[in-house]
């Protein structure tokens, strides 16, 4: 039908348009416009063919005669649903995560020798409650940013804690891999500071990030990341904070109370195998840090230095079917300052010293929903000053160590069940059983996680 | 009129030279062997995942991360299949023109009617998706229209290949058509044969060849079979006719295997995608292997 007019308007088209060079052609060029022709002529008759291909489906289907039931492929086209404009219609992904639990220890006393922590890294409360409720809501800004909360609901000393843990806005738009972030977020500082407390394998924190992070640093600050364009993954990032919290703390906010740089590296090895190596420091000034519920006070300079390492193995790359994960971190605080134990009396007393600790820890599914899972954890302190002898700082020959293990069952992805049993020795004289038993659920939006 | 033909004839014959290749992230198999199909020589394809991988709980791993830094193009599934890693690999390390909604972000599940769409939704049915069954590959007439929304994105990304992505989807439909046309015909004679299947990831096929699932082995989407659930199940296949139990790569076969052994119903384990079996090497062989499979035990 239309398709001998089609091709007279581009044989004309192309004698109008080839008309002011016909004196120069020579057969070559007659040869390549030929074929050229030809492949117009081919384009356009595959288009038509499909055209008419596309009708008798369409046709074919609306009769009712096709053989088979093939109705899903009715060429439908992205906008199979009609969006709704309703008030609703822009809300956020909202996901809450209900983690609860119950424990119940040997040892009243839960002291780290060595060490005075902030109020999050102590031993949690014995017994039922519910330990956080989180609420995360995101979604992206416009074309050019992301905000992303998680508001956290918990049980202190018998008051409920409303706490901001995260409220961040970030870049979708930058290119080269860079993205910048503003607000308050965990800082990338090793592996487990960045992941909120649902996506841990255990029930609680290892001592290392117990000690030197409050159990998780996070801050008020901006922060930029950039994945390097190599074949293998790399990342480098830095940041500047408010000094918002422990181990900073104290800061009046007139100053950048904290930094943190990081560098990343990591690949797959086969289907099978992927790994991770990460540094990353944090540099801290307190002033006034109180630790040990304020009976410990830290004024100088912390820096903080870590190393952190993972990795996960699963057969034929299914990890659904099992895996085996590898994971561990060490730290090194590095602290120039004087303490001053308030309870010991022993004024402020300089103290430049350096202490570390260590964790590693591994997770074998050997179900789709059954792993167990093993941890050892443990700290060094430095000798304290003679000014500090008999303060909390005086570690009295003691190494505090955690042996965990644990088991978890998770029916789907949004449940899990887990019973954890610690050995604690935090302090000389001081050995506690520890029974952890864990709920971890979430309701919304199908949450997403980092390696 | 006159200056668009001589763009359009100087376009044809001055190629822009040494253009770079575009990068495709495709997250699955079946969309990478798509990709190559209809990108050629004018495309480096990176597949994120394999056949032997339930893709769902595949972590946003730091090879990922590096692949998806070079993409130009993201090909994936959709439908809330990628939710647990895709979001990560993309707010990380995609640029700017793959994020959602940009040209170079293509889901295939956007461009075809999906099955399953439920009318309400609640997690007490397991982890059923709000868009719909998103396991959209097993129908070929699905792929042709797939071919045909990705050949577009390649038009836009890269302008200048315009006539080599048009002469390969060409080419591509002008196999691809013949060739669905056969498998109906040889499909033809399965229709209404009852099968069990271990997850719902084989509604579209059901659906294509008017098979007839008769179970689930799973009691609930995404939650692993229970021995009470394979008992109901054991009764409600019995004494039925059901010629095949369904079992993809990546699912576990002991629920599958066992109730062969109590039903003497065989297990069949299909390619499922794109390198599923030695003889699925391409979504030819996908679907000629699928359908012979069928066929062979429902003779």
């Amino acid at each position: 039908m239309s398709r001998p007019m089609l091709l007279a308007a581009a044989l004309a088209g192309a004698v109008t348009m080839t008309s002011p060079f016909a004196y120069a052609a020579s057969d070559a060029d007659i040869q390549a416009l030929r074929a050229e022709l030809q492949a117009m002529k081919q384009a356009y008759e595959d288009k038509i063919d499909r055209l008419e291909s596309r009708i008798a489906d369409m046709e074919e289907s609306k009769a009712g005669q096709s053989a088979m039931g093939n109705q899903s492929a009715a060429p439908s086209g992205p906008a199979a649903a009609v969006p709704s404009v309703g008030d609703n219609s822009m809300n956020p992904s909202l996901g809450v995560i209900f983690n609860g639990r119950y424990g119940n220890y040997t040892e009243s006393e839960s002291e780290i020798a060595g060490f005075a922590i902030g109020h999050e890294g102590e031993r949690p409360d014995e017994g039922l409650r519910i330990d956080e409720t989180e609420m995360n809501f995101k979604a992206s800004v416009d074309d050019k940013f992301l905000g992303s909360a998680t508001i956290a609901f918990a049980e202190h000393e018998g008051e409920t804690e409303v706490e901001v843990e995260e409220a961040y806005v970030q870049t979708t738009s930058l290119p080269g891999g860079v993205v910048a972030r503003a607000g308050r977020f965990f800082v990338p500082l090793g592996y487990l500071n960045e992941l909120h407390a649902h996506a841990d394998d255990f029930a609680d924190r290892p001592l290392p990030n117990r000690v030197f992070l409050d159990r998780s640093y996070g801050d008020d600050g901006v922060g930029i990341s950039w994945v390097l364009p190599t074949d293998f993954y790399s990342e480098i990032g830095a940041g500047g904070f408010r000094g918002r919290g422990f181990p900073a703390e104290g800061g009046d906010g007139g100053d950048i109370g904290a930094w943190n740089a990081y560098a990343r590296t990591g690949g797959d090895i086969g289907d099978e195998i992927s790994w991770r190596l990460g540094i990353s420091t944090l540099q801290t000034r307190g002033i006034d840090r109180a630790g040990n519920e304020d009976s410990v006070l830290f004024e100088g300079d912390s820096d903080l230095y870590a190393l952190d390492g993972r990795w996960v193995w699963a057969p034929g790359g299914n990890n659904r079917e099992r895996e085996v994960i590898l994971q561990g971190e060490y730290f090194l605080r590095d602290e120039d300052g004087a303490y001053e134990d308030v309870d010991a009396g022993t004024g402020f007393v300089a103290y430049d010293e350096t202490q570390s600790g260590w964790y590693v820890q591994g997770v074998y599914k050997f179900d789709p929903q059954w792993r167990v899972g093993a941890r050892y954890s443990a700290l060094s302190s430095a000798d304290a000053p003679a000014g500090l002898a008999g303060s909390a700082l005086d570690d009295d020959g003691h190494n505090p160590w955690t042996a965990s293990g644990m088991v978890d069952w998770s029916n789907s992805e949004f449940s899990r069940l887990r019973v954890q049993y610690n050995r604690e020795e935090l302090a000389g004289e001081q050995e506690d059983n520890q029974l952890l038993i864990q709920y971890i659920m979430s309701i919304g939006a199908h949450g997403a996680h980092p390696f | 009129m006159r200056y668009s033909i001589l763009a359009f004839f100087f376009l044809v014959a001055f190629p822009v030279q040494a253009q770079a290749k575009v990068n495709i992230f495709a997250c699955e198999p079946e969309w990478g062997a798509l990709a190559q199909e209809i990108g050629g020589e004018a495309v480096d394809v990176y597949t994120a995942s394999t056949a032997a991988q339930n893709v769902h709980f595949l972590r946003a791993k730091p090879g990922l991360l590096s692949a998806m830094r070079q993409a130009d193009l993201v090909f994936c599934n959709g439908a809330a299949l990628e939710a647990g890693w895709l979001p990560v690999l993309l707010q990380k390390a995609g640029g700017p023109d793959v994020q959602p909604g940009k040209p170079g972000h293509l889901l295939a599940a956007d461009h075809v009617k999906k099955l399953d769409v439920p009318a309400r939704i609640d997690r007490s049915m397991g982890d059923v998706h709000p868009d719909g069954n998103p396991h959209i590959l097993l129908n070929p007439r699905n792929i042709g229209i797939i071919a045909e929304a990705l050949a577009d994105r390649l038009k836009t990304i890269d302008a200048a290949n315009r006539q080599n992505y048009d002469n390969r989807l060409n080419s591509f439909l002008r196999r691809w058509k013949p060739l669905t046309d056969e498998w109906e015909r040889l499909g033809a004679s399965l229709r209404g044969m009852k099968v069990v299947v271990y997850h719902t990831n084989w509604a579209y096929l059901i659906n294509w060849l008017a098979l007839e699932s008769t179970a689930t082995l799973e009691p609930k989407p995404g939650i692993p079979p229970t021995a009470s659930h394979l008992k109901a199940v054991l009764t409600a296949v019995e004494g039925h006719d059901v010629k095949a139990i369904l079992v993809a790569p990546f699912e576990n076969p002991e629920a599958a295997e066992w109730l062969a052994g109590k039903s003497g119903i065989p297990v069949i384990r299909l390619p499922y995608t794109v390198g599923g079996s030695d003889k699925a090497g391409d979504l030819e062989g996908l679907f000629s292997e699928t359908i012979r499979l069928l066929r062979e035990a429902s003779p």
